[in-house]
């Protein structure tokens, strides 16, 4: 059956993985293919998801053994899996990793969506998350990391506990859903799979990940501006919007969004990244404009920094993502600084010449554009016609130099 | 002397608010028995954005009117302006049950038969301007009442736009205790008094250039054929100016105003303006041929953007204007934008102001109040007791009123 051939699975593994998909089942009830996974009976029983596995308490491993026929089940026929949850705890980090194997045994594309722990939540739980995590970039074809340490980074000092793990699952839910809609795009603009793999392959490389929604006529704008000023994408001890996008190689960027979703607003989005990350940046465009007229749109970006190390399947013998294999350095105590450095310095030639040099070296010519100048309409709606801020001086817009003043 | 033959055109401008008291004299004419202005606040782009503040300044104009001319006001004609207007041409037919003589019952069906569309559902209606009758395949009758026919078509130039900001501009001036007689297109105002009938009906592009807005109508054979706003105006080149000489808004409004003038860089006879020390601000010399290129830049994307717009939605129409481009507006006093806006329409361009009026000179000398004035003599026209059946006449009947279709 031609419905089987698309049939996406989402798991949510563990506490964080249940809030998310409650979050992901509430917000758009018409989603199919969500499964619930976790050893709290408790959480289970009052998710809204029908599809629930329950993991007998004690080992882990035992539990695996208990569900692998279940879940085996679940997977066949899924053409992709995005797993769901936030490492550090015993379940989702022992869970995750399995479950990615299991599916990926099957022949189905895996990518993962995780959430690293606070730095307060203690460092042994660091630990076992970035172990899980190496498993996990050693299986999944992508690996989209939220470091809940950076996000907490922007709200204020005083917010409650509660609001800062809200806003780790929000995001994790907004992410979990792009990278859904990232591997549901068909058509003439969508985002590959490759391309997913060259964003979200890298092991040790921050993610870059931001979303916004709006509607109304100026609702491009709006979105990408929320989009723009989300956590992860504002660089450590800046307040630009995007300014961690400037000098990224490649941006994944996915349009969600009613039917009457025009082609200028694409451009718009587009011009909109260029500008920040620079016009040596590759920006892969995902649309999937199905949804009924007046649902708001959602702009979401996916890019990744730093430098990641890029691990061949081949490379990576079983033996290589136990544990031990990963020794997490001293620096590691601040988890959102760096996921964790990359695995191994002995990585072979092929990464040696994909990496790149520094971005804050790359591009530093064009850091002008970071200074877009809409003068006093700074603050006012945009006019845009074309795809084009026609608030912004036409001569700039035009690149026309002009010689500067003379101070008397 | 009997109130109904005193007209009050109230136009709030991005950088004025004009209020012009005229009276109706025979044949059509107006006589201008006064002005009262103030600069604009709280006003961006044609549009409120502080209600209070605005509301005050359209209080100061008023009484500032009241007192010039000694009349007080009571009914307004207000003009309207905004990038959210938007405009379209729709055909309208009725078909009657068997031949017999067309009445007005019938053109008002067919009127509201044309505005059988679809515009965005937080869009009203604003204009419905008729354009031509057509009576069993008879086209372009001009007056098809008391003819017998049995299908009848009509075509509209239909304005719509938000709702919502329609309605705050009327509740900022029902909140002074202001009647509004009706609610006019600034650009249809315009018209009324910068050009000629015998000008409309050989084909004219009517470009009114504001502070905050640019709005553009052209006729061909006497009626409207396509309308625009563009959300661009005076404002644009002053912060032009400002980011790009790194001036203060008021000094680049001044070196606009003092030195500014649209010619083409290239035959610049360069030089250098000096700009003279102020308490908080240094002088500094511009080189002349820098504020010559950002001007000029700025005009002919803006004439450059109207003739896309035309040669988008109305074809080549803009080669078959028999009496040119009138251009008015604050803006029309900028030296050489007629060769700009001539060199970028390849038409022949005049800049014009307020015709065929009576009254002070200096009023109607200057292209700033042609909207206000234009105003009055809509008024004129579309109340006048004496109705003679003209095309017109038909026309001015096709101008909605919004507050009837408000109420329905």
């Amino acid at each position: 059956m031609s419905a089987d051939v698309s049939r996406r699975l989402i798991v949510g593994v563990g506490n964080a993985g249940v809030t998310v998909l409650d979050l992901l089942a509430m917000a758009d009830p018409s989603l199919k293919g969500l499964l619930v996974v976790n050893n709290d009976p408790e959480s289970l029983a009052g998710t809204v998801v029908r599809d629930r596995l329950t993991v007998p308490a004690g080992d882990p491993a035992d539990g695996f053994l208990a569900i692998d026929e279940e879940f085996g089940k679940s997977v066949a026929g899924a053409s992709f899996v995005v797993l769901c949850g936030g490492l550090g705890g015993e379940t989702a980090s022992f869970l995750l990793p399995a479950l990615a194997i299991h599916a990926k045994s099957n022949g189905v594309t895996v990518a993962a969506c995780v959430g690293m722990p606070f730095a307060f939540e203690g460092k042994n739980r660091t630990e076992l998350a970035e172990t899980a995590l190496g498993k996990l970039h050693a299986v999944c074809d992508a690996v989209a990391v939220i470091a809940n340490e950076r996000l907490s980074g922007s709200s204020p000092s005083t917010a409650a506990v509660g609001e800062a793990f809200a806003l780790a699952d929000r995001t994790l839910l907004a992410c979990s859903r792009t990278l859904h809609g990232m591997l549901s795009t068909s058509g003439p603009v969508r985002i590959t799979r490759a391309d997913l793999k060259t964003v979200l392959g890298a092991f040790g490389a921050k993610v870059l990940f931001g979303s916004g929604s709006a509607s109304g006529s100026n609702r491009l704008h709006e979105a990408l501006e929320t989009a723009l000023s989300s956590p992860l994408l504002i660089q450590q001890g800046k307040t630009t919007p995007g300014s961690a996008l400037l000098g990224v190689k490649t941006v994944l960027l996915l349009l969600q969004g009613p039917s009457d979703l025009s082609f200028a607003e694409v451009q718009t989005a587009v011009s909109g990244i260029e500008r920040i990350a620079g016009d040596r940046c590759q920006i892969k465009t995902g649309v999937l404009a199905t949804l009924s007229a007046g649902t708001p749109l959602t702009l979401s970006i996916i890019a990744s920094s730093g430098e990641g190390a890029r691990i061949s399947k081949a490379e990576i013998s079983s033996s290589e993502i136990l544990p031990e294999a990963i020794e997490p350095s001293p620096g590691t105590a601040i988890p959102g600084a760096a996921v964790a450095p990359p695995i191994r310095k002995t990585t072979k030639s092929s990464t040696g010449t994909e990496r790149q040099p520094s971005p804050s070296k790359q591009t530093q010519g064009t850091l002008d554009l970071d200074t877009y100048q809409r003068g006093r309409f700074d603050k006012s709606e945009p006019t845009i016609v074309a795809g084009e801020d026609l608030d912004v001086p036409t001569f700039l817009r035009k690149g026309i130099k002009l010689s500067p003043p003379r101070r008397s | 002397m009997s109130s109904d033959q005193i007209f009050v055109g109230l136009e709030i401008g991005t950088t004025k608010i004009c209020v012009v008291v005229a009276e109706g004299r025979s044949e059509d004419q107006i006589s201008i028995l006064g002005v009262g202005e103030t600069p604009s606040r709280g006003i961006r782009k044609g549009e409120i954005v502080d209600m209070a503040t605005a509301a005050e300044c359209v209080r100061e104009a008023i009484l500032d009117a009241e007192e010039k001319t000694n009349v007080e006001i009571g009914n307004v004609w207000v003009a309207i302006s905004g990038g959210h207007l938007r405009s379209l041409n729709n055909r309208g037919i009725h078909v009657l049950p068997h031949p017999r003589q067309i009445e007005q019952e019938d053109l008002d069906q067919v009127q509201t038969n044309a505005k059988e569309i679809a515009i965005p559902p937080q869009n009203i209606f604003l204009h419905t301007i008729l354009q031509s009758y057509h009576l069993d395949g008879n086209r372009n009758v001009i007056d098809p009442l008391e003819s017998e026919g049995m299908q009848l078509e009509a075509d509209f130039h239909i304005v719509h736009g938000m709702k919502t900001r329609i309605h705050n501009t009327l509740r900022c001036v029902e909140s002074l205790k202001l009647e509004i007689e009706d609610v006019v297109l600034g650009s249809l105002a315009s018209a009324q008094v910068v050009v000629t009938q015998h000008q409309k009906d050989l084909g004219v592009l009517v470009i009114d250039i504001g502070g905050g807005t640019t709005d553009y109508l052209i006729y061909q054979d006497g009626a409207v054929r396509h309308s625009g706003v563009l959300a661009l105006g005076g404002d644009h080149i002053t912060n032009d100016i400002s980011v790009g000489l790194k001036l203060p808004i008021a000094r680049a409004e001044a070196l606009k105003i003092q030195e500014g003038t649209s010619t083409d860089p290239t035959e610049s006879h360069g030089g250098v303006i000096t700009v003279k020390n102020d308490p908080g601000f240094l002088g500094c010399e511009i080189d002349r041929r820098s504020l010559e290129t950002i001007i000029h830049c700025r005009v002919r994307e803006i004439f450059e953007l109207i003739r896309d717009d035309i040669s988008r939605n109305a074809g080549d129409l803009l080669g078959l204007l028999g009496a040119g481009v009138v251009v008015t507006g604050g803006t029309a006093r900028l030296p050489g934008i007629a060769e700009t806006a001539s060199d970028v329409l390849d038409q022949t361009v005049q800049i014009t102001t307020a015709r065929n009026v009576g009254g002070p000179l200096q009023t109607f000398e200057n292209p700033q109040y042609s909207t206000a004035i234009g105003l009055t003599k809509y008024a004129r026209l579309v109340t006048r007791d004496l109705r003679p059946v003209s095309l017109m006449d038909r026309i001015s009947k096709g101008f909605g009123g919004l507050f009837g279709r408000r109420e329905r």
